[in-house]
């Protein structure tokens, strides 16, 4: 049942455990395209722009300034946004994992928020909460929270029932009994969680500074093709491919360290 | 679904009674009404049909392109060795990044809407794909030696059968995102579908019109995510349903 839950939601990160960087041969394709898209575009084609003038779209006019904070601000809408849905879909989850009915009630009302495209719940986040970092983590709450909270549920309701009961029968006050027994037993599940909500919450944290054009990596993209320089859009799209693979490669390293903590605890 | 319900009401209450006195919060009863207005007479209809098209054409491409694809670097090494550092690499670059080149490229159509849709569409699939093929048994692909199956023969009947679980896993999480790419391309390029009616509603301070365009989307997307895992059902034989039904 863990193993179907689990795999429901994380399918492809399992499998990116065997499909791996192997093999720098394996990056020809790419510098093959890139080569070519250098030789025969044109630095001034306003759809092509070759790969030598991105770098220096970005400094143009004045605009390298910019870079650095807008990095900083998407890491830190991603990051607040990332704890906050770690915070609520691990109490979420635990509610339900712990409560049959409290789980049956919230039930459809979290079938159709989950089903919900992020990209819808943006425009009503920015009429009630306004055009504020308040906002951009919200959305990113809303959308980073399912891994988290399904995974953690049926961690809880895949746990031997001895464990609670043994809690009981010590008479843990409910805090201890929480913190001591359930916590650190559904870890696995949470960590897993996290992991599958971290590449979205990042896609989301751009995708909502696109649209709202509030900060961040996301709103300089925006900007830059409404200004029609196609070359910073793909030097700006490099950046936000970098970012995903140092997030991506950071939260594996995490696991792991975690998973190998586990194992020395043993 | 009783929830459901009593959220409503108690939402309704509080709208009404000017308790939480949120401005733009509009009643369940204000939404429901404009619902009305909108599916009778208005273009709600006609959106969604556009937004449903767009995703399922664009979904549709998609597979073939990540199955295909998917199954040439599953299948072949070589294939594999020299090409799935590129792959890993452009993966990792979120697709929604890829809207305003997009944009720039093909300007405000159809045709960025759905090249975006097939693009995003295409890596689930993919990935999926390939780690199907390549966890196949080797005894299976034996069994396809010693029958002397030729290439197209073995794929069809056994590494397609044998990969299909986790080809559908993918095709699903695919599913869900290009629906996702369709709303926001409609959101900032394609003026048409329901990610345009809601941008439509957001400009014009309609917050009720908004939240019908925001419950359609919703429910479009629990309709297309149970209509897949019935279409799996249906045609698919048992093992490769334990993945689609956990959902």
């Amino acid at each position: 049942m863990t193993q179907d839950r689990a795999s429901d939601i994380a399918p492809s990160t399992r499998l990116y455990e065997r499909i791996r960087l192997d093999s720098l041969t394996g990056l020809l394709p790419l510098v093959l395209l890139l080569s070519v898209w250098q030789l025969i575009g044109d630095p001034e084609s306003p759809f092509f722009p070759a790969p030598s003038s991105w770098w220096p779209a970005l400094f143009t006019l004045g605009q390298g300034d910019k870079i650095i904070p807008a990095i900083l601000d998407t890491v830190r809408t991603f990051g607040l946004g990332l704890l906050g849905a770690t915070i609520l879909g691990v109490a979420l989850g635990l509610s339900i994992g712990v409560s049959r009915t409290f789980g049956r009630a919230v039930g459809p009302t979290f079938e159709f928020a989950r089903a919900l495209p992020p990209a819808a719940i943006v425009p009503v986040a920015t009429l009630l909460l306004g055009f504020d970092e308040t906002m951009k983590i919200v959305v990113v709450v809303l959308a980073a929270l399912w891994p988290i909270l399904l995974n953690t549920s049926s961690g809880v309701q895949e746990l031997n029932p001895v464990l609670l009961d043994t809690a009981r029968s010590l008479r843990l006050s409910t805090t201890r009994t929480l913190f001591g027994v359930l916590l650190p037993s559904v870890m696995p599940a949470i960590v897993l969680g996290v992991r599958v909500a971290t590449p979205i919450a990042l896609v989301i944290t751009l995708l909502v500074e696109y649209l709202t054009a509030v900060n961040g990596v996301g709103a300089l993209v925006g900007e830059a093709q409404r200004t029609f320089q196609p070359a910073r859009v793909y030097a700006l799209i490099a950046i936000a491919g970098l970012l995903s693979l140092v997030v991506n490669s950071g939260v594996r390293f995490v696991e792991n360290a975690v998973q190998r903590r586990r194992v020395g605890d043993q | 679904m009783l929830v459901l319900v009593a959220i409503a009401g108690i939402w309704e209450v509080l709208v009404r009674f000017s308790i939480a006195d949120v401005q733009f919060l509009p009643a369940p009863s204000e939404i429901a009404a404009a619902a009305q207005g909108e599916i009778f007479g208005g273009e709600l209809v006609g959106r969604l049909i556009h937004t449903v098209g767009v995703t399922a054409l664009g979904w549709g491409i998609a597979s073939v392109i990540g199955v295909g694809l998917g199954l040439l670097l599953g299948l072949s090494p070589t294939a594999y060795r020299y090409s799935m550092t590129s792959f890993e690499v452009t993966r990792a670059i979120p697709p929604i990044t890829f809207v305003p080149a997009a944009l720039l490229i093909f300007g405000f159509s159809l045709k960025m809407e759905l090249v975006l849709v097939i693009y995003g569409g295409i890596w689930p699939v993919l990935i999926n794909t390939i780690g199907g093929v390549r966890s196949i048994a080797p005894e299976l692909r034996d069994v396809g030696t010693m029958l002397r199956l030729s290439t197209p023969e073995t794929i069809r009947k056994i590494v397609l059968p044998a990969a299909m679980p986790s080809v559908v896993v993918g095709l699903r999480l695919g599913l869900s995102l290009c629906l996702v790419l369709a709303v926001v391309a409609e959101m900032v390029g394609n003026p048409e579908g329901l990610g345009n009616g809601l941008i439509r509603a957001r400009q014009a301070l309609q917050p009720a019109l908004m939240f019908v365009y925001v419950i359609a989307a919703g429910l479009l997307g629990v309709a297309l995510n149970a209509g897949l895992r019935a279409t799996a059902r249906a045609f698919l034989p048992g093992n490769a349903l334990k993945d689609v039904s956990a959902s």
